[in-house]
């Protein structure tokens, strides 16, 4: 008479379909992820000679990946916490990770979406063409950086347990990127700022963003930006699980 | 193997919660049979949701063992949870998705294949054909409790575990709740129930247990448990109305002190 355990490929598919679904009504914030990038497409195409397309390019998609993973995600996955939405996946014979993965793999599907949409805006409104090899390797270190994001709003999800906490701290943290990492690299507010930017979260996704657009130019440099992404990545990524609690109680 | 009335489909065996220095759980011990309803009573923190979160899965006890169909929880923990129908206090789904959508997913979840004329019979039998394409929030308190129930059994359980299933509901809702749990029961399945309602443990339940301060401190048939009190001056002295009830053997019981 017992239910059998049901087949792990039904149940993730599902769990995905309604993580798509929910993603799909979310619109708003999904326009929201892609439109603070387009505008700095949009705004800095009068300085693009100057700076370099890869530079504005990187910078966008780097401020995207930071909303995905910083705003998007973590206050969703902090939202659904909050709710109950995970103790009532938590008591179905469905393995955890899956409620995770299935998350994390709409996360992607967002990523790969900025990409294209800053690639197709990028072309059409500032006549931005990379080499085939280019867009392959961003689409990567897009990837990468994005794990970075999704591990540090892993990380906020996991230290803070209040769902209105999450949303404040996220959009604060979000803010303190954009202007640091945009204006920071600039150099506009001296050497020292632009040393930790060029290190932190921020600057290394946008080092590798960047020169894997142009992948000819990748140095030793870029070599050592890619490492402490990853460095990042997992370490927000184990303190982020390790601090996570399904419940906000 | 098949669940003969009677057999026992859920084993609690001298299960231990602690919280820090707070020992929430102490050494309970019960169990539900096939075809009976379970009643889980206790005062507000007495140790009921710790209780019922160990046997979910939700909570790691520090020691006892937990069976459901035969199955360990912590142990083999999908197959406990692939026979278990579990209904939480406070249930939530994802707010953006409509009832059909709620109810493909935990389809989906436990590997049913549900078909469009099933899923229009489901939310027949719900009463909810109209109300379809609503997302859950948009539902009356007895619209969403009969939806929590519908996902809770679309497996059809062995064992189905309750919450606290009625809190909030009017009394036609209510009653209408009584009739799906009971027919759980008469399917020969099993329901542990939690509830604050002591008319309605003594309406549907066919044994309650009382929990305070983490143990089990009664375990019995409703009548029995008026019977067996009904000489306790604990029992005699908070009774309202000369005729002891329910109410008073669980006040006498566990004590007239509003606890937090």
């Amino acid at each position: 008479m017992e239910a059998i355990i049901p087949k792990s490929s039904d149940a993730f598919l599902s769990l995905m379909r309604a993580d798509f679904i929910t993603q799909w009504r979310n619109r708003r914030a999904v326009i929201m992820s892609l439109l603070v990038p387009v505008i700095i497409l949009v705004s800095w195409k009068g300085v693009i000679d100057k700076l370099g397309a890869a530079f504005a390019l990187s910078i966008s998609l780097t401020i995207g990946l930071t909303s995905i993973g910083i705003m998007g995600y973590a206050i969703s996955i902090s939202r659904d916490r909050d709710k109950g939405v995970f103790q009532r996946l938590r008591v179905t014979p469905v393995p955890t990770f899956y409620i995770m993965l299935s998350r994390l793999i709409v996360q992607l599907a967002m990523i790969i979406l900025l990409v294209i949409f800053v690639f197709i805006v990028g072309y059409k409104y500032d006549k931005i063409v990379l080499s085939a090899g280019g867009y392959a390797i961003t689409f990567i270190t897009a990837i990468i950086g994005g794990a970075l994001y999704l591990g540090l709003g892993q990380m906020i999800v996991g230290r803070i347990k209040n769902a209105e906490t999450v949303n404040s701290t996220s959009r604060l943290i979000y803010i303190a990127f954009l202007i640091l990492g945009m204006f920071g690299e600039l150099g506009l507010f001296g050497i020292q700022l632009k040393n930790i930017v060029h290190w932190s979260p921020f600057g290394t996704v946008k080092t590798i963003l960047a020169v894997g657009m142009e992948p000819s130019t990748w140095n030793y440099q870029t070599t050592i930006a890619l490492f402490v992404t990853l460095g990042y990545a997992i370490i927000f990524s184990f303190l982020g699980i390790k601090w996570f609690r399904w419940d906000s109680r | 193997m098949n669940h003969q009335s009677g057999s026992s489909i859920l084993e609690v065996e001298k299960l231990n919660v602690f919280y820090g220095n707070f020992h929430a759980v102490s050494d309970v011990s019960f169990n539900v049979k096939a075809g009976e309803i379970f009643g889980l009573l206790g005062p507000n923190g007495a140790g009921k949701t710790s209780t019922l979160s160990s046997i979910e899965g939700l909570l790691k006890p520090q020691s006892g063992e937990i069976t459901v169909a035969g199955f360990n929880i912590r142990k083999q923990p999908l197959q406990a949870k692939a026979n278990m129908g579990v209904q939480l206090q406070s249930t939530s789904f994802q707010p953006e998705l409509t009832i059909t959508e709620i109810i493909k997913l935990f389809a989906g979840i436990y590997g049913i294949n549900l078909t469009s004329e099933k899923l229009n019979a489901i939310l027949q039998d719900i009463k909810l054909e109209n109300a379809a394409s609503k997302k859950f929030g948009q539902l009356s308190g007895g619209q969403q409790q009969r939806v929590s129930l519908v996902i809770s059994t679309i497996h059809d359980p062995i064992l189905a575990m309750l919450d606290e299933p009625t809190t909030g509901l009017d009394p036609q809702s209510r009653r209408q709740l009584w009739e799906r749990i009971e027919a759980i029961r008469e399917k020969g399945h099993a329901v542990l129930l939690t509830t604050h309602s002591m008319e309605e443990a003594e309406a549907v339940c066919d044994r309650i247990a009382i929990i305070d301060h983490g143990k089990v401190i009664a375990i019995n048939t409703p009548q029995t448990l008026i019977d067996e009190n009904r000489n306790n001056p604990d029992v005699i002295s908070v009774s309202r109305k000369g005729k002891i009830t329910l109410e008073d053997v669980f006040i006498g019981l566990t004590g007239k002190t509003v606890r937090s």
